[in-house]
C-alpha cells in the first residue's frame, strides 16, 4: 500500500466513527459535564442557580443522616434483588438452555418470559395491588384457608412488595445475558465433565457457571443500574414510606435546588461506576466478549 | 499406570435407539473382545455415534441391554462403567488451565490439590505437553488439543476408551502421526478402544475389529481383512470401496464352477470357496471383484466372452502405485479396474477409448445379499 492511501484510509476510518462520536458527544458527554459543572454552583432561594464555585452541594450531602439512609436503603434493595433475580435468572435459563431440547419450544417459553413486558411499567407495579392487599389474592386466602386469622400487613407497601415489584420487573434482565452465554456453551463440555464423574450439581459448578459468567455479569449490571436509578416503583410500591437515591434527586428538582440535585446525580453516578468497576474486575467482560 | 480392573469386552444385546418416530439404530447385535481395537465404519448419520454414546452412558437405548464386562451397564453413570470418551470436538473445558482439564476427574473425586496437579503432570508428560501445562485450551493447536483431551480421558484409568472421530480435525501429515500413536497406546494399555470413523483407510489401518454399519444397522463387523477381501454384501463391498459389484442369476452350479447370467447377457464363470453360500440354479446373485484384480484390453470383437466387462473409458486418475481406470459399461453402470502402473504404461488407455476388462474365475467372490440398488444407499452412485 501507497503512503497515501493508508492516509486515506486512515481519514475514512475516523469518518466512519464519527457519526455515533457525534451522537455521544451531544447527547452523553456534554449533559454529564454540564452536571458536574451545574454541582458545583451555588443555589440561592427565591434566586436560582448562581454561577459561583462552591463545594457546599456535596457538604450538604454527605453531612444530611438522609442522604445515608436512602443510600443504605437502595443499597440493600440493589443487594437482595440482585442476588433473588440471579437465583431465578441463572436457573431459569439454566432450563431453557439445557433441559428443553427443542429449540422451537425453548423460544416459545423464552417469549412466556417476556410477556409481562408487553404492559407498561405502571400496569404491572399496580396489578400487584389487589394480590398482595389487605383484602388481596393473598390474604384473602390465607384467611379462606384458616391458615391466619388476620390480613397479613407486610405485603404491600412494604420492602416486601418493593423487592416483589423490582424482581417482576428485572428478572428477565437476568435472563436474557445468562441465556446468550448459556446457549454458548458446547453440550459436549457438560458430557466430558458427567464422563469424568461430575455429580449434577458438579457440573452446574465446575462447568456452566464459570462460563456463564460474562452473563451473570452483564445481568448484574443491569439490575444494579435499574435498581440504583429507580425512584417510581420503590415510591409507589412502598406507599412512600421508602425511598431511594434518586428520590433524593426528585425532591430537590421540585424545590428547584438543580445544583444540589446534580451533586446529588454525580455520588449516584460514581457509587454505580464504583459498583461497576467491581463487576468488571470480578469478570473480564471484554475479554469474554471477544472470545 | 496402574492395571485397569476388570474386563472391557462389550456386548450389545438388540440394542435399539429411537428418536422421535425413526430409528438411529436398530436391533444392533455385537460383542467385540477385551484389549481389542474396534472401528465403527459407516458413513455419517448411519447411527455409528449413537451406538458410542451408548456406550459411554451419554444416551439411553430404547431397547435391549449393554454388557461391559459381565456387568449390565443401561441406566449407570459413565464413571462406574468404567469407560472414558473422547469427543469430537474435544471438549476441553475453555475455563481451565490444560493441567486442570487433565485434573478434572481427580478433582471430582476430592482428591487433594497437591496430589491431582502432580498426577495430571504425569499423564500430560505421558503425552509429550508438560511444558504446556499452564496454557488455556485455546491457546493449543488441534494437534495438542486432542493430546489433552487423551490424557484427560485415560486419567480416569478407563477399561474401555470410546473415540468419536478422533481424527478427522486433525491435517493429513497429524491424521498419520496420531493414528500411529493412538494404535501403538491400545497395544500399551492393552485396554478396549472404540474408534468410530467414516474413513475406510482409519478403519482399515487401525482396527482389529472393523464393524460396517448402514442406516440403523450393522452389514458386517469382521477384521479389517475379511471386510476388504471377503465383503458380504453389496454394501459392504462398494462403501470398502476395493470392489466391483455384479449381479445376475444362477445358470448352472457345479462343485467348483457356478455360471451366473447378467441382465445384459454377459456370462460369469465363478469358483466358489468352500465357505460361500451359493444360491440355486435360477435365484439372483451378486458378485464382487477386486479392482486390483482386474485386467485390461482394447475391445474384443466378435463371440460372446466369458468374465469381462466392456465398455467405454470415463476417466484415468494416477495414483503413484497403479491407476485408477474408469470404464462406463454397456449397462450403464460404472466397472473400476485399478492397473498397476506398468501394466498401464505397457498399453496405456486414454479417456472415450473401448475398452476389455476381464477377471479371473476364482477372484469373483459371492455376496451373500443380493444387490438391490436400493435407494437410500448412498454409495450406489459413488465411483
Amino acid at each position: 500500500m501507497t503512503p497515501s492511501s493508508t492516509n486515506r484510509s486512515g481519514w475514512a476510518a475516523y469518518l466512519q466513527v464519527a457519526p455515533l462520536t457525534l451522537v455521544l458527544i451531544c447527547f452523553f458527554a456534554v449533559p454529564v459535564a454540564l452536571v458536574v459543572i451545574v454541582s458545583f454552583f451555588r443555589y440561592q432561594m427565591l434566586v436560582g442557580i448562581v454561577p459561583t464555585f462552591t463545594v457546599k452541594n456535596y457538604v450538604d450531602l454527605f453531612t444530611n443522616p438522609t442522604t445515608w439512609t436512602l443510600y443504605a436503603s437502595t443499597l440493600k434493595f440493589t443487594l437482595i434483588v440482585l442476588v433473588v433475580t440471579f437465583v431465578l435468572g441463572f436457573w431459569i435459563a439454566y432450563f431453557l438452555v439445557f433441559h428443553i431440547r427443542n429449540l422451537v419450544t425453548a423460544i416459545g417459553l423464552f417469549l412466556v418470559c417476556t410477556v409481562p413486558f408487553w404492559t407498561s411499567n405502571i400496569i404491572r407495579m399496580i396489578s400487584w395491588r389487589p394480590v398482595l392487599g389487605r383484602e388481596g389474592l393473598i390474604n384473602s386466602a390465607l384467611q379462606n384457608a384458616g391458615i391466619t386469622s388476620q390480613p397479613i400487613d407486610w405485603l404491600l407497601y412494604s420492602d416486601f412488595s418493593v423487592v416483589v415489584a423490582y424482581v417482576h420487573l428485572f428478572t428477565l434482565f437476568m435472563i436474557v445475558p445468562i441465556f446468550n452465554s448459556m446457549a454458548r456453551i458446547d453440550k459436549a463440555l457438560l458430557e466430558a465433565a458427567i464422563d469424568a464423574g461430575a455429580s449434577r450439581f458438579g457440573v452446574i459448578w465446575e462447568v456452566v457457571l464459570p462460563l456463564s459468567k460474562t452473563g451473570i455479569a452483564l445481568g448484574a449490571l443491569f439490575v444494579v443500574t435499574l435498581v440504583m436509578g429507580d425512584f417510581f416503583v420503590v415510591t409507589v410500591m412502598s406507599g412512600g414510606l421508602s425511598g431511594s437515591a434518586t428520590s433524593g434527586i426528585f425532591n430537590d428538582l421540585q424545590f428547584l435546588n438543580y445544583p444540589r440535585a446534580a451533586a446529588n446525580a454525580v455520588i449516584l453516578l460514581i457509587t454505580v461506576l464504583l459498583i461497576a468497576a467491581g463487576i468488571f474486575r470480578l469478570v473480564d467482560v471484554r475479554k469474554e466478549l471477544v472470545r | 499406570m496402574t492395571t485397569t480392573q476388570g474386563s472391557g469386552d462389550i456386548r450389545l444385546v438388540d440394542v435399539s435407539k429411537q428418536f422421535g418416530s425413526s430409528y438411529a439404530v436398530k436391533n444392533v447385535n455385537l460383542t467385540i473382545p477385551h484389549g481389542s481395537y474396534c472401528c465403527l465404519l459407516g458413513p455419517s448419520g448411519c447411527g455409528k455415534t449413537t451406538i458410542l454414546r451408548m456406550i459411554a452412558g451419554h444416551e439411553t437405548p430404547s431397547a435391549g441391554e449393554i454388557f461391559i464386562g459381565d456387568q449390565m451397564v443401561v441406566g449407570k453413570r459413565p464413571v462406574e462403567r468404567g469407560t472414558a470418551m473422547m469427543f469430537q470436538s474435544y471438549a476441553l473445558f475453555p475455563h481451565l488451565s490444560i493441567l486442570d482439564n487433565v485434573a478434572f476427574y481427580l478433582k471430582m473425586r476430592d482428591v487433594g490439590k497437591t496430589e491431582r496437579r502432580e498426577r495430571a503432570r504425569e499423564m500430560l508428560a505421558r503425552v509429550q505437553l508438560e511444558h504446556l501445562k499452564d496454557r488455556m485450551p485455546a491457546q493449543l493447536s488441534g494437534g495438542q488439543q486432542q493430546r489433552v483431551a487423551l490424557a484427560r480421558s485415560l486419567i480416569t484409568n478407563p477399561k474401555v476408551l470410546l473415540l468419536d472421530e478422533p481424527l478427522s480435525a486433525l491435517d493429513e501429515f497429524l491424521r498419520l502421526k496420531m493414528r500411529e500413536e493412538l494404535k501403538r497406546l491400545q497395544n500399551d494399555l492393552g485396554i478396549t478402544f472404540v474408534h468410530v470413523t467414516h474413513t475406510q483407510p482409519e478403519a482399515i489401518a487401525l482396527a482389529d475389529m472393523v464393524v460396517v454399519m448402514d442406516t440403523g444397522r450393522i452389514d458386517q463387523a469382521d477384521t479389517a481383512n475379511m471386510i476388504f477381501n471377503e465383503p458380504e454384501t453389496p454394501y459392504v463391498a462398494r462403501f470398502m470401496g476395493g470392489q466391483n459389484v455384479l449381479s445376475g442369476t444362477v445358470a448352472s452350479r457345479a462343485a467348483d464352477l457356478v455360471r451366473v447370467r447378467a441382465a445384459s447377457g454377459a456370462l460369469y464363470e465363478a469358483r466358489p470357496d468352500k465357505a460361500a453360500k451359493v444360491p440355486a440354479e435360477g435365484a439372483p446373485v451378486s458378485l464382487a471383484v477386486r479392482r486390483d484384480r482386474i485386467a485390461l484390453s482394447p475391445r474384443a470383437e466378435g463371440g460372446p466372452v466369458v468374465n469381462a466387462v466392456s465398455g467405454v473409458v470415463e476417466a484415468t486418475e494416477y495414483q503413484g502405485t497403479y491407476v485408477k481406470v474408469t470404464i462406463a459399461t454397456e449397462d450403464g453402470s460404472i466397472f473400476v479396474a485399478n492397473v498397476s502402473d506398468d501394466a498401464y504404461f505397457a498399453s496405456p488407455v486414454d479417456t472415450g477409448d473401448a475398452v476389455t476388462a476381464r477377471f479371473r474365475p476364482e477372484h469373483l467372490h459371492f455376496l451373500s445379499k443380493v444387490d438391490t440398488g436400493a435407494a437410500g444407499d448412498p454409495y450406489l452412485d459413488a465411483h
